[in-house]
């Protein structure tokens, strides 16, 4: 049997957070979407992934050993296809041969074809044929999380860190500890990956959940840690920080102030004071001191927020910020509650912000900008790169030169708009 | 490529005026970008990416660094438009 990750018709409800990403690879818990869905399948080397035309380089540079869009490599046998929003949280699943499983919000989870449907499905339009193909097979309902919103996997960010914690197994101190750290909680409920290092006068607590450091990371004296709570690879959390309940960090992020139930992608900064709460931020992305979000209302009303055009109300009473990848915020910036901002941003917002950013703007004194113009962003995200040894690739650059066309209109409505103010 | 020097001062100051909230007609040549409009590196590096975008060229900073005045800046638009 062969396998297929696919991305649905959904994507464009998780922008900005799926511009630059497939749905599969968005962060929850400690990982990518992805990791935990190929741990479902035990990890198989032969996959299949289905996404966006423009996303296609990008992903088949980040995952060399998978097909991207190789849709006829799947005839000829049966094939399971499994829904990228999909957040595998150990369930026992099992689906028949041409039968499809939803969850209770009637989203696909996954189906299997037999290779005579196959044939219908990889021949012209994947999801047009997956419209089709779905009407004709078996259905059962199973209990599972498939996302709808980008603020969802903050959400449950608890509950999925600890899933994580347990599914992956490490436990125990085996990085470099310094003099005094103070364990609250239980000491099997943390893991210091090898080579990280953790300096004195640092409390850590895993009463209420796992606390997973990994290797090179460093944790800075006078931390506080909470549990669930991950720091990815060579991460450092600064001096000072406290890094409370359900945080996720990336890979190569730097984390200070204050942090409360958020993902990083990697190579973030939010290195200086400020606060970070309910918020999903991508990578790249770079918070300047004392940039702060709001992710409750004073009214403690539901937060709503701008997707894809629309105001959608979140049924939660906390949401924060919503990053898009190299985003840029000048010193003091404030975000009011659920707060979306696109790729490539520059803001400078000393008062709230607005509440939606278009890609590629620059906000600053009350009004939007075409601000540097894309050339010179590139040229940004070069420099900002380099510093992590990282290089901008070809690939990469004409994914943010196609989403800076298809986000050309709303920007420039935006800036008109924000003009007559 | 031929280039109508009238239109592009025009299109050049409409850019200018828009961008520091002043008049067109308030533009004359001599007109300086720091001292009489304000202009603060956040603005100039916008101005630039404008008429980059308007006029389809690319503004080398150095380039852009060069250009006090107003009329600097229509001459030098006009210049890049020429050579295209």
């Amino acid at each position: 049997m062969k396998i297929c990750i696919y991305e649905d018709e959904k994507t464009v409800d998780f922008f900005p957070i799926t511009m630059t990403r497939a749905t599969f690879e968005i962060r929850s818990g400690k990982t990518l979407l992805l990791e935990k869905i190929l741990d479902f399948l035990g990890n198989p080397k032969d996959v299949c992934l289905y996404v966006r035309d423009y996303l296609v380089p990008v992903v088949k540079l980040r995952y060399p050993n998978y097909k991207v869009n190789e849709l006829n490599a799947l005839r000829g046998d049966d094939v399971l296809f499994v829904n990228g929003r999909w957040l595998y949280m150990g369930e026992k699943l099992d689906v028949g041969k041409d039968e499809v499983l939803f969850n209770e919000e009637n989203n696909i989870v996954m189906f299997k074809l037999g290779k005579e449907n196959v044939e219908r499905i990889v021949t012209g339009n994947f999801l047009e044929n997956l419209k089709n193909i779905v009407n004709d097979l078996g259905k059962d309902t199973v209990k599972t999380t498939v996302y709808n919103w980008p603020w969802e996997p903050v959400l449950i960010n608890k509950e999925v860190l600890e899933f994580d914690f347990k599914r992956l197994g490490k436990r125990g101190i085996y990085g470099k500890v310094y003099g005094d750290i103070e364990i609250v909680g239980e000491k099997e409920d943390l893991y210091i990956a090898p080579g990280a290092k953790v300096y004195p006068n640092v409390v850590i607590d895993t009463s209420e959940g796992p606390v997973m450091i990994d290797e090179g990371a460093k944790v800075y004296p006078f931390v506080f840690i909470e549990g669930p709570s991950s720091i990815g690879k060579k991460t450092y959390i600064m001096t000072g920080a406290k890094v409370r309940e359900a945080f996720t960090a990336g890979p190569v992020c730097r984390v200070g102030g204050e942090v409360e139930e958020s993902i990083m992608h990697g190579y973030s900064n939010k290195y200086h004071d400020g606060f970070l709460g309910h918020a999903y931020v991508g990578e790249w992305v770079n918070l300047g001191a004392l940039t702060t979000n709001s992710d409750l209302k004073n009214d403690y009303s539901e937060v709503e927020v701008y997707i894809n055009g629309r105001r959608v109300k979140t049924g939660s009473l906390k949401v924060g910020s919503l990053i898009g990848d190299h985003t840029k915020t000048s010193i003091g910036t404030l975000f009011n509650t659920g707060t979306v901002v696109g790729v490539m941003c520059n803001v400078l917002s000393t008062d709230l912000s607005p509440k939606y950013i278009p890609s590629f703007t620059w906000y600053y004194a009350g009004r939007f900008s075409i601000g540097s113009g894309l050339r010179r962003m590139l040229r940004t995200a070069e420099r900002a790169m380099a510093r992590r040894d990282k290089v901008l690739t070809d690939a990469e650059r004409e994914l943010f030169k196609y989403l800076y066309e298809m986000t050309r209109e709303e920007r420039e409505t935006y800036i008109k708009r924000y003009s007559k103010k | 490529m031929s280039v109508n020097e009238k239109e592009i001062e025009e299109k050049v100051k409409k850019i200018i005026a828009e961008k520091y909230g002043v008049d067109p007609s308030e533009l004359k040549p001599e007109t300086r970008f720091i001292e009489d409009l304000g202009a603060d590196s956040l603005s100039t590096i916008e101005l630039v990416a404008e008429l980059e975008d308007a006029f389809q060229i690319e503004i080398p900073d150095e380039d852009a660094e060069k250009n006090q005045t107003v009329g600097q800046a229509v001459e030098y638009i006009i210049k890049r438009l020429k050579e295209k």
